[in-house]
C-alpha cells in the first residue's frame, strides 16, 4: 500500500505514547458553550497538534538493554532498520497534545448534521448509554463526577485534550513543560470568554484534569517507568500490527505476533489498516462507517476512555490466598503456586513472558536466567531472539488450555488462532488463521494513574488504569471484545464466567484453570473471585485527523 | 483534439502531489496534501453569489478576460467500495477463498485536479499553453500556493515554465460542457446513401469480375473484400466528421458574455424607466441608451469578471 501520510494522522495512534518515552500524562476535558468560540478554542489548538510523523529522540538510550524487557522494536533498530515508518523531520516534542471530540462534541462545534448521522450508533449514544451491555452500571454512583454530571446541561463532555510528556528522572516528575502547555491551556479557555469551559471533576478532588503516570521504579538511583499496572503485572506487549503502522521491513517482524495468522497456521500479516484508521479498506474489505465527506473521516479514528479503578488490596490477599490452596493441591512452593495461579488468570507471568513460551515456573525461571545472562553478557542476538517470544506464539499447540487457559485475560482479548471453527482438525487445508480474532483487534492506548504503596496495598484510594481503545469501530471491535470475551464466557466453552482479571465478578465468579484432560492432574477451581477492576467513567471519542480538524476548526465540513 | 470544442478550450490536468514527510506553511507543519486543501479552502471564490459577493475579496481567476469557469479539487484515493459482488453459488462451485482478500486499486499519490474552461487566444497563439502563461502573469502567488507540492513544480518559475509543467499533467477532455447555443446548433449531417456507394461498388466490381471470369469464387471474394474495404472508409469518414469540433456559438467569449449580461441589466432598468415615455421621449432616451451602452463594444461599457451584477450609477438611466 501507499505509505501512510503521517503528518495528517494524529500521534499516539500508530505507536503508544507510554512507549515512546512520554511515561507521564495529563488529560483535560470540555465543554463547549458557543459553537463560534468553541471553533476559535480548536483553530488556536490545532498547530500545536502533534503528528504521527517521524521524529528524532536525542534522549533514547542504548537499543535492546534500555528497558527492563528487550523489544521487538529495538530488535528492529538494532539491525539498523527503522521501526517507524517516514523520513526524520522533527525532534521529538517534551510534550505531545492531542485532541478527540465525543458526538455532542462535534454538535456544539455545528459540524453538519448530514456529517453527523453518518456517524456510528455507539458513538452517537456514547458511553454512558452503552453501560448496560459494557457492565459498566454496577458502579455508576462510583464514577467520577465528571460523568456523573455528564448528562446534566453546560457539564457535558465535548473535547479531550490529551497531554503526554516526558519525565524528569532525578524526581519522577513530570518535565516542567508540562505545566507550561496546561496553563496555556487554561488561558486558552479564559480568552474563549466562556466559549469553552475546562471541566473539573476528575477523581476525588475533583481535579481540572486526569492525571497519569507509568508505575515506576528503581533505576541506579533514578526513577524509570515500567510497564507495570498497579497489580504488578507487566502490560502492553500483544499490539496489534496493522499495514502501514511500521516500515516496509520492521513490518515483516513486527507482524509476527502481531498481525494476523495467515490460515497455513504459520505465515503472519499486517491486519488490515482499515481496523484502526477510517477512510481505508478493513479485514471484510469495506470502509469503515464514519461521517462524510471521506477527507472528514479518513486518517482519524474512534477511541474509548475507559478510566478503572484497581482494588489492589483485593487482588494481591485473593491471589496469596488462592496461592496457598494450590500449594497444597500441586506441591509448588507457596511464592511459586500464586506466581503459577496470576499466570494462568493472566496468560502471562507477572514480568510479560507469556504461559506459551515458559508454561510452567521451571521453564519461566529459566526464561528469566536466559533473560538476564543475555543482558550481562550485552548478548543483542539473543535478546532479540527473546524479544520475539513475548508475542510470537500460537495456541494450536495448546488445544485444551492446559498451557494457557482459554479464558485466562490474554487468551481471551486477543484469541488468536483459538476461535478458528477447525481448530481441533488435523487437516491443516480446513484451517483459517485467526480469522474470527481480526475484526475484533483494538490499539490499546492509555497509562496507569494515582500510585500504590506495594507493601500497603489498598482496594480504596485513586489508583488504577486509563484504558483508552483505539479502533475503527468502537462497536465492532472494543464493545464487542467487552460484552462477549470479558463479560461472557461462551466463545470459550465457560458459559457465564467472565475475564479473571477485568470482568464483572458476581457473588459466586470462579476461575478454572484447567489441566490435559489425559493427564493425572485435576483442575483447579478458583472461587469467590472478588472485583478486581471497577470503571469509573469514560466516554467515546473521535479522533479526527489534522485536515478534519480543520475543517471542524474553520466551520467548512461539507458533506454535500 | 477533444479538449477543443465550440470554440473554447475545456482544459483537464492531473497533478500528482507530492505528498511525503511534513509540510511547513507559517506556524503550521502538516502533510502536503493538507496544505493544498487548505490553500484551496483560502482561495476566495468568484462574488457571484449573494453570499459572497460582500466578502469582497475577488477571486483571482476573474482577473483574466478569457477564463469562464476554474475548478481546482484533490483526489486523495480511489475509493473503494468494497470486494466485488459475487453470486454465492458461484463463490461455493468455483471455492472462492472469502478470507482472501481482493485487490484493490490504488494511486501511488493523491492528485490535484485542474479543470478550466476558457477561450483561445485571440491571435491564435498555441493553447493552452498561451492561457496558462496569462493566468501565471496575472496570479503567481495564488498558483504557487496551490501548486507548490505538486512534482515538477519550480517554485521560482516562470510563466513559460507554469505552462509546461500544468500541461505535462494534461489529459483530453472527452466530455466538454457547452452551453452557450441558444438555438440547436448546425451541426454536419452526413445523408446515408454516399454511405452506402463504397461497398455497394465493392459488391458491383466483384459481380462483374465474378461474371467476366465465370468464376463465382474469385467474384466473391473481391466483392466481400472490396465491400469490407468500402465499410472501412465509411467508419472512417464518420469518425473524422464526428471529431470535428462543435462549431462556435455566436457571442460567446468571456467579453460577449459579459457584454450581453450588462446589456440585460441595462436594459431591465431602461425598460423600467421608460414604462410611461411617449413615443418621442422613448426614441430620444433610447438613443441615449445606446450611446452610453455601446451594445456592438465588448470592451465597454460592460460587466468586470467574476460578479454577480453590472454596477450602474443611481441615477444612470
Amino acid at each position: 500500500m501507499r505509505s501512510l501520510d503521517l503528518a495528517d494522522i494524529q500521534g499516539g495512534l500508530l505507536r503508544a505514547y507510554g512507549r515512546l518515552g512520554f511515561p507521564k500524562a495529563r488529560y483535560f476535558f470540555l465543554t463547549v458553550r458557543d459553537g463560534q468560540k468553541g471553533r476559535r478554542f480548536v483553530e488556536a489548538i490545532r498547530p500545536r497538534v502533534t503528528t504521527a510523523s517521524r521524529w528524532e529522540d536525542p534522549r533514547r538510550g542504548e537499543l535492546l538493554l534500555r528497558t527492563h524487557h528487550p523489544k521487538v522494536t529495538d530488535a528492529i533498530r538494532a539491525t539498523g532498520v527503522s521501526d517507524y515508518p517516514g523520513e526524520v523531520q522533527l525532534l521529538k516534542p517534551k510534550v505531545a497534545i492531542n485532541i478527540a471530540f465525543s458526538f455532542l462534541g462535534l454538535h456544539a462545534l455545528d459540524v453538519p448534521v448530514r456529517t453527523l448521522r453518518g456517524m456510528p450508533d455507539e458513538f452517537i449514544d456514547g458511553m454512558e448509554k452503552r453501560a448496560e451491555m459494557l457492565g459498566d452500571t454496577p458502579w455508576f454512583d462510583r464514577r467520577d463526577t465528571i460523568w456523573r454530571d455528564a448528562s446534566a446541561p453546560g457539564k457535558q463532555v465535548h473535547i479531550m485534550v490529551s497531554m503526554n510528556a516526558e519525565m524528569d528522572p532525578d524526581t519522577g516528575a513530570p518535565t516542567p513543560e508540562l505545566d507550561v502547555e496546561t496553563a496555556w491551556l487554561q488561558r486558552l479557555c479564559t480568552e474563549s470568554e466562556g466559549g469553552v469551559e475546562l471541566l473539573s471533576g476528575n477523581g476525588p478532588q475533583n481535579l481540572p484534569y486526569q492525571e497519569m503516570s507509568a508505575v515506576l521504579r528503581d533505576d541506579n538511583g533514578q526513577k524509570a517507568p515500567s510497564n507495570k499496572e498497579h497489580f504488578q503485572l507487566s502490560d502492553g506487549f500483544g499490539d496489534p500490527v496493522f499495514s502501514g503502522q511500521y516500515g516496509p521491513t520492521a513490518e515483516k517482524t513486527k507482524q509476527v505476533g502481531g498481525g494476523k495468522l495467515l490460515p497455513d497456521g504459520k505465515t503472519w500479516a499486517p491486519l488490515a489498516t482499515g481496523e484502526f484508521l477510517l477512510g481505508y479498506p478493513d479485514e471484510a474489505q469495506e470502509i469503515p462507517d464514519a461521517g462524510m465527506p471521506i477527507e472528514f473521516s479518513r486518517n482519524g479514528t474512534f477511541m474509548a476512555y475507559r478510566k478503572l479503578h484497581e482494588n489492589v488490596a483485593s487482588f494481591q490477599t485473593y491471589m496469596a490466598e488462592q496461592g496457598r490452596l494450590y500449594a497444597a493441591a500441586s506441591g509448588l512452593d507457596a511464592a511459586d503456586a500464586q506466581a503459577t495461579v496470576s499466570a494462568k488468570m493472566v496468560g502471562r507471568w507477572d514480568d510479560g513472558v507469556p504461559l506459551m513460551a515458559a508454561p510452567d515456573v521451571g521453564k519461566w525461571r529459566a526464561f528469566q536466567a536466559k533473560l538476564k545472562a543475555a543482558q550481562i553478557a550485552k548478548d543483542k542476538k539473543t535478546l532479540a531472539a527473546i524479544a520475539a517470544e513475548y508475542v510470537d506464539f500460537t495456541f494450536r499447540p495448546d488445544q485444551t488450555g492446559a498451557t494457557c487457559p482459554m479464558t485466562s485475560h490474554l487468551r481471551r482479548v486477543n484469541t488468536r488462532d483459538t476461535l478458528d471453527p477447525h481448530f481441533t482438525s488435523p487437516d491443516p487445508k480446513s484451517w483459517q488463521g485467526s480469522a474470527l480474532n481480526n475484526r475484533r483487534r483494538i490499539l490499546r492506548r492509555g497509562l496507569p494513574y494515582g500510585a500504590v504503596d506495594p507493601a500497603h496495598p489498598t482496594d480504596d484510594g485513586e489508583h488504577g488504569i486509563v484504558f483508552l481503545a483505539v479502533c475503527s469501530s468502537l462497536f465492532r471491535q472494543f464493545e464487542f471484545l467487552q460484552q462477549q470475551w470479558v463479560q461472557y464466557g461462551l466463545d470459550f466453552n465457560v458459559g457465564s464466567d467472565t475475564c479473571p482479571i477485568v470482568g464483572n465478578h458476581g457473588p459466586e465468579a470462579k476461575y478454572v484453570i484447567p489441566v490435559d484432560p489425559d493427564g493425572a492432574e485435576t483442575p483447579f477451581v478458583c472461587g469467590g473471585v472478588p472485583q478486581f477492576v471497577e470503571p469509573r467513567g469514560g466516554e467515546y471519542f473521535f479522533v479526527p485527523s489534522m485536515t478534519a480538524l480543520r475543517l471542524i476548526g474553520m466551520g467548512i465540513v461539507d458533506p454535500t | 483534439m477533444p479538449s477543443f470544442d465550440g470554440g473554447h478550450y475545456f482544459f483537464t490536468a492531473l497533478l500528482p502531489i507530492n505528498n511525503h514527510g511534513i509540510a511547513e506553511h507559517g506556524h503550521f507543519k502538516s502533510s502536503p496534501v493538507h496544505m493544498v486543501r487548505d490553500a484551496l479552502e483560502a482561495l476566495p471564490t468568484a462574488l457571484q453569489t449573494r453570499a459572497s459577493e460582500t466578502i469582497g475579496i475577488q477571486s483571482p481567476f476573474a482577473r483574466s478576460l478569457r477564463t469562464h469557469f476554474v475548478r481546482l479539487f484533490v483526489i486523495d484515493a480511489a475509493y473503494y467500495n468494497g470486494r466485488d459482488t459475487a453470486d454465492s453459488i458461484l463463490s461455493a462451485i468455483e471455492k472462492t477463498d472469502l478470507l482472501k482478500a481482493q485487490p484493490v486499486d490504488r494511486m501511488n499519490s493523491p492528485y490535484l485536479v485542474f479543470v478550466a474552461d476558457f477561450d483561445p487566444a485571440p491571435d491564435g497563439a498555441p493553447e493552452p499553453r498561451s492561457w496558462l502563461e496569462e493566468l501565471w502573469t496575472l496570479s503567481p502567488r495564488e498558483l504557487s500556493s496551490v501548486f507548490e507540492y505538486c512534482y515538477g513544480f519550480d517554485g521560482k518559475a516562470d510563466a513559460a515554465a507554469f505552462a509546461s509543467f500544468v500541461m505535462k499533467g494534461e489529459i483530453d477532455t472527452t466530455m466538454p460542457f457547452n452551453d452557450y447555443w441558444t438555438v440547436p446548433p448546425p451541426l454536419p449531417t452526413m445523408p446515408l446513401w454516399p454511405l452506402a456507394l463504397p461497398p455497394l461498388a465493392g459488391l458491383l466490381i466483384g459481380a462483374g469480375v465474378g461474371w467476366g471470369t465465370q468464376s463465382i469464387w474469385l467474384g466473391a471474394i473481391i466483392a466481400l473484400a472490396l465491400a469490407a474495404a468500402g465499410i472501412v472508409y465509411d467508419y472512417t469518414t464518420v469518425m473524422k466528421v464526428g471529431a470535428t469540433p462543435f462549431p462556435t456559438a455566436p457571442n460567446s467569449t468571456l467579453r460577449d458574455v459579459l457584454k450581453a449580461l450588462y446589456l440585460q441589466q441595462a436594459f431591465a432598468r431602461f425598460a423600467a424607466a421608460q414604462q410611461r415615455s411617449n413615443p418621442a421621449q422613448l426614441r430620444a432616451a433610447f438613443a441615449k441608451f445606446v450611446a452610453e451602452t455601446q451594445p456592438g463594444d465588448v470592451t465597454g461599457p460592460t460587466q468586470p469578471p467574476g460578479v454577480v451584477r453590472s454596477s450602474f450609477a443611481p441615477e444612470a438611466l
